[in-house]
């Protein structure tokens, strides 16, 4: 193609985006809002002034307009709007961004009624910790309230979580990160973007960022971070350190920015034992090649080799026999209580991996030392011989203790506890104690 | 002539009590004769005198003529004598004996009464009328009073008498104003007012009546522009100007008014609030065509909450709440200064600074003086070495300005802080306009009453850089462009240009 043709397509494209993108409706109606807005909600409006919206002329209605026959429409000063604005809307403009978005693993957060947390929440704290304790990260389904001023249910609005399930069928929320009215990219680039939820004893991201390298480096040069640039690419628009969005979403010089977060993550270290996600390898060397821009590949792979080794590690000392045991435990119907987590053991179990099980996994995905050992497999090991062990003795199942005792005698990483200190030393200094590891090495 | 009343003040000061009622009588009466002289030949031009000439030397002589009487029943209870006896005794013969207009005691008697009930006519008339001077009102409960006697001289009513608003016409209401002053004498004596005082809204005259004597509903016509400046919180307090074409006409039968339209004509406009200070709707009924009343009720109030039997009939005192007694607000105190041009704000962050001053919290009148004295100076010390040295003047001057902004709203001894009585004109927060104009009251069919901002006045300039911005056509760069568009449009429409 000719470069004029090239140049003829892409103005069309433009004038048709542009077109497609400028506000529909009525200017009339947005100056209305903004006039009463700025007295009323003057915070608001300042965001938005400030906004790249702003400043690229997108107004009120653009965003908050909305059709007949929309669950969630109301009259308001003459005006026909939604409050929720879903990543439908933010699509309209925002095209790849909402596909990405919708396609990820945190869109379907909202889905969590059906899953074990929600369920405790539910029944050991109630419903008003389980909106404002799960559902404002995870996001719940928005529900429409004839009454309520704005047609959405106060029990479901307020409701930013990020995988909410939105009227129009969306998933998601876009201001989850994109903190309204502003909607900024350099916020939304910074670690407390994420740590609102990836935070705390089940998932301390945010801690174990801290702790790394990658955080001191951060907190270090943060106004040296150039967050504002709209390429942001590492190594080249920024270069002193990474944030969560830098490895996990942002552009790199061989890739595009995603909203898609899992798309460069090989493990997943959320469920019980840890499993490669699908098409591992290609998210693996996308995520290598985030390191690529201030590492060189052997570093960069040699972290990964000590990861893996630390996530299969904890996957088949302490989660596979901790989960048989629990299996074994419900197949001869040894539990008192009939409700899940209403017997101790179904809580030692659920910490060890929901809690200190990820603490340990995470630690070492994101370089944290103390988060992987003191306050990771250190704690899991705690919980694994001094509360699980103990706790499902008191059963005195022959089953069970069978499968106790002979992990205990028979599985050389377990078989220490009969073994003497001074041989344990010993095998330790000679290197022989390591080569019941080694497995977890080579298979990488 | 002079012999016979030495003679005669002699008689009567027989004892303790008629000697002090003849001091009392004679130097009171001495006293005022002095003192009225002396103000109407403008030796005294203290406005505080009126208090020692109408108030304090008649009250002195009324105890006075009370103490010679009962001196003279306690000598004669103590003499055992009879009146014949007594008067012979202490005026002698010459005085007592008989003559053709009777004794010369009796005479004197008659002509000293006489004297008296004229005094007593003259400085009772000349009483009733001080105590109708703002100056009585504002400073004979001094302690009390002050605030309100501080505000009123600041506002714009300054040159209408208390009595012209807070006393109505004929005896009924002056004797129900003497009533309750004399309730109040008792409650400040025995302290027991509450502080700060509650606004005394049922107790007022009824707003029409007192304020249609100069503002009548028929003068509101057209509209008024008001140009308000605000001034931010940087190094240059940089000016912002809001401006208003505020719609103030009351319309007439054939034309819907504005903002005056709620008095105006056969208008009616009711309601019931949750409590006297009216800031909370339960319902408002608006009176139609028809005679019948629609009501708007408040959908965020439950029935049992709203067993309100008082409704009110709005009048000018639901909006006007402080047309007199303006206590204002800080920000706004602070800006009016600057745009009067009394603060001068080469001053770097003038208006930050002297804000904190003013509005930080002191425990008295003596520590705030002290207070924003130190806050402004220290500021500059620090900040602006150059500057405190070099204009030290007009940071004198700012002090002075900041301190009389706290004095004249801020009465820590009534208990009066920042927004201890808020204005109920146009709107601040929730309040004002709004306690009507909102999305909870609404009627049967669903429908609300107004909240839409050019209902009451075109925005011709809104925190802007311009006084008049909106008047310009619009900058379609400008992020503001459709709100600047959407008001230009709406002040050519509404102005009929």
């Amino acid at each position: 193609m000719k470069p004029i043709a090239i140049l003829l397509a892409v103005t069309m494209l433009f004038l048709f985006t542009v077109s497609v993108c400028a506000s529909p409706t009525d200017p009339a109606a947005a100056g209305r809002c903004m006039t009463c807005h700025k007295e009323k909600t003057p915070g608001l409006y300042k965001q938005w002034y400030e906004s790249q919206h702003a400043s690229h002329k997108v107004t009120c209605m653009d965003c908050h307009g909305a059709e007949k026959g929309e669950a969630d429409a109301f009259m308001h000063e003459g005006g026909l709007i939604a409050t929720l604005v879903t990543p439908r809307d933010c699509g309209k403009c925002h095209t790849r961004e909402a596909e990405e978005v919708g396609s990820s693993y945190h869109a379907t957060a909202g889905h969590i009624l059906e899953s074990n947390d929600a369920y405790l929440a539910h029944v050991a704290a109630g419903e008003p910790v389980s909106i404002l304790g799960c559902e404002s990260c995870h996001g719940s389904k928005v529900i429409i309230d004839a009454n309520s001023p704005n047609k959405l249910s106060r029990k479901s609005w307020p409701n930013s979580g990020i995988g909410r399930l939105n009227p129009d069928g969306s998933q998601g929320s876009c201001n989850t990160c994109h903190t309204r009215h502003t909607f900024s990219q350099a916020q939304a680039r910074q670690p407390e973007a994420c740590s609102k939820c990836h935070l705390g004893p089940d998932h301390p991201q945010k801690e174990v960022y801290e702790e790394s390298k990658h955080g001191n480096a951060y907190y270090t040069n943060i106004n040296k971070m150039n967050l504002d640039d709209d390429a942001w690419v590492v190594g080249i628009d920024y270069y002193e350190a990474p944030t969560c969005a830098t490895c996990h979403m942002s552009a790199t010089q061989n890739m595009k920015v995603t909203h898609d977060v899992g798309e460069r993550i090989s493990w997943t270290l959320r469920p019980p034992v840890s499993r490669n996600k699908d098409n591992w390898q290609t998210k693996r060397k996308s995520m290598k090649d985030v390191c690529s821009a201030c590492h060189g590949a052997t570093f960069a792979g040699g972290h990964f080799y000590q990861f893996d080794a630390v996530v299969k590690l904890y996957n088949e000392k302490f989660a596979k026999p901790a989960g048989q045991m629990m299996k074994i435990i419900k197949e001869n119907k040894l539990l008192e209580n009939p409700a899940a987590f209403s017997n101790k053991i179904e809580w030692i179990y659920w910490e060890l991996w929901h809690h200190e099980g990820r603490r340990a996994r995470h630690g070492a995905a994101m370089m944290g030392p103390d988060y992987t050992w003191w306050h990771g497999m250190y704690d899991v090991a705690q919980h694994f011989y001094f509360k699980m062990l103990p706790e499902a003795r008191k059963f005195k199942n022959k089953e069970l203790d069978n499968y106790i005792d002979n992990l205990l005698v028979n599985d050389p990483m377990h078989s220490w506890m009969l073994t003497e200190t001074a041989k344990l030393k010993k095998d330790i200094r000679s290197g022989k104690m390591q080569e019941v590891y080694q497995k977890f090495f080579d298979q990488n | 002539m002079f012999e016979r009343y030495k003679n005669f003040i002699h008689g009567v000061s027989g004892n303790a009590a008629g000697l002090w009622g003849v001091v009392l009588t004679t130097t009171s009466f001495v006293g005022f004769i002095l003192f009225e002289v002396a103000r109407l030949s403008g030796i005294l031009t203290n406005t505080y005198v009126g208090l020692v000439t109408y108030m304090l030397f008649p009250a002195l002589f009324i105890i006075g003529l009370l103490l010679i009487l009962i001196g003279w029943r306690r000598l004669k209870k103590q003499s055992g004598r009879t009146t014949a006896e007594l008067m012979k005794q202490r005026f002698g013969d010459n005085q007592t004996k008989a003559a053709l207009f009777g004794s010369k005691v009796f005479t004197t008697i008659i002509i000293l009464t006489l004297v008296n009930i004229l005094f007593i006519v003259a400085a009772g008339s000349r009483m009733m009328a001080f105590m109708d001077e703002p100056v009585f009102c504002g400073t004979a409960c001094h302690s009390v009073m002050n605030p309100e006697w501080v505000t009123y001289q600041a506002s714009p009513h300054s040159r209408v008498k208390c009595v012209e608003c807070h006393v109505g016409e004929g005896a009924d209401a002056l004797f129900d104003s003497k009533l309750n002053g004399l309730w109040q004498m008792v409650s400040v004596t025995f302290d027991l007012l509450e502080r700060p005082i509650p606004t005394p809204v049922h107790q007022l005259r009824p707003a029409r009546e007192t304020c249609e004597k100069c503002h009548w509903p028929d003068k509101f016509y057209g509209s008024r522009l008001k140009r308000i400046e605000r001034f931010k919180k940087d190094e240059a307090s940089s000016v912002m100007f809001t401006t208003l074409n505020l719609k103030v006409n009351g319309g007439s039968l054939s034309q819907k008014g504005g903002i005056h339209w709620h008095v105006a004509g056969e208008n009616e406009v009711r309601y019931a609030s949750v409590d006297d200070k009216r800031n909370e709707m339960i319902w408002v009924d608006v009176r139609q065509d028809d005679g019948s009343f629609r009501r708007y009720t408040n959908k965020t109030i439950s029935d049992a909450e709203s067993n309100h039997e008082d409704s009110r009939i709005l009048d000018c005192v639901d909006c006007h709440n402080r047309a007199t007694h303006i206590y204002e607000n800080p920000g706004y105190a602070v800006d009016e200064r600057i745009s009067r041009g009394i603060l001068n704000r080469s001053l770097p962050y003038l208006k930050r600074e002297g804000l904190k001053a003013v509005s930080a919290d002191y425990p008295d009148k003596e520590s705030a003086m002290r207070g924003i004295d130190n806050q402004l100076r220290g500021f500059y010390r620090n900040n602006y070495p150059d500057i405190s040295r070099k204009q030290g003047d007009i940071i004198d001057s700012a002090v002075l300005v900041f301190q009389s902004i706290y004095s004249r709203n801020i009465h820590p001894e009534m208990n009066i802080e920042w927004g201890t009585y808020a204005s109920l004109i146009g709107h601040i927060g929730d309040g004002g306009c709004f306690r009507c104009h909102n999305s909870n009251l609404v009627d049967d069919a669903g429908n609300t009453i107004s909240d839409d901002c050019t209902l009451c006045h075109s925005i011709l300039a809104y925190g802007s850089e311009s006084s008049f911005k909106f008047i310009q056509p619009a900058d379609s760069t400008d992020p503001n462009f459709e709100m600047h568009k959407y008001l230009r449009d709406e002040f050519i429409k509404s102005a009929g240009l």
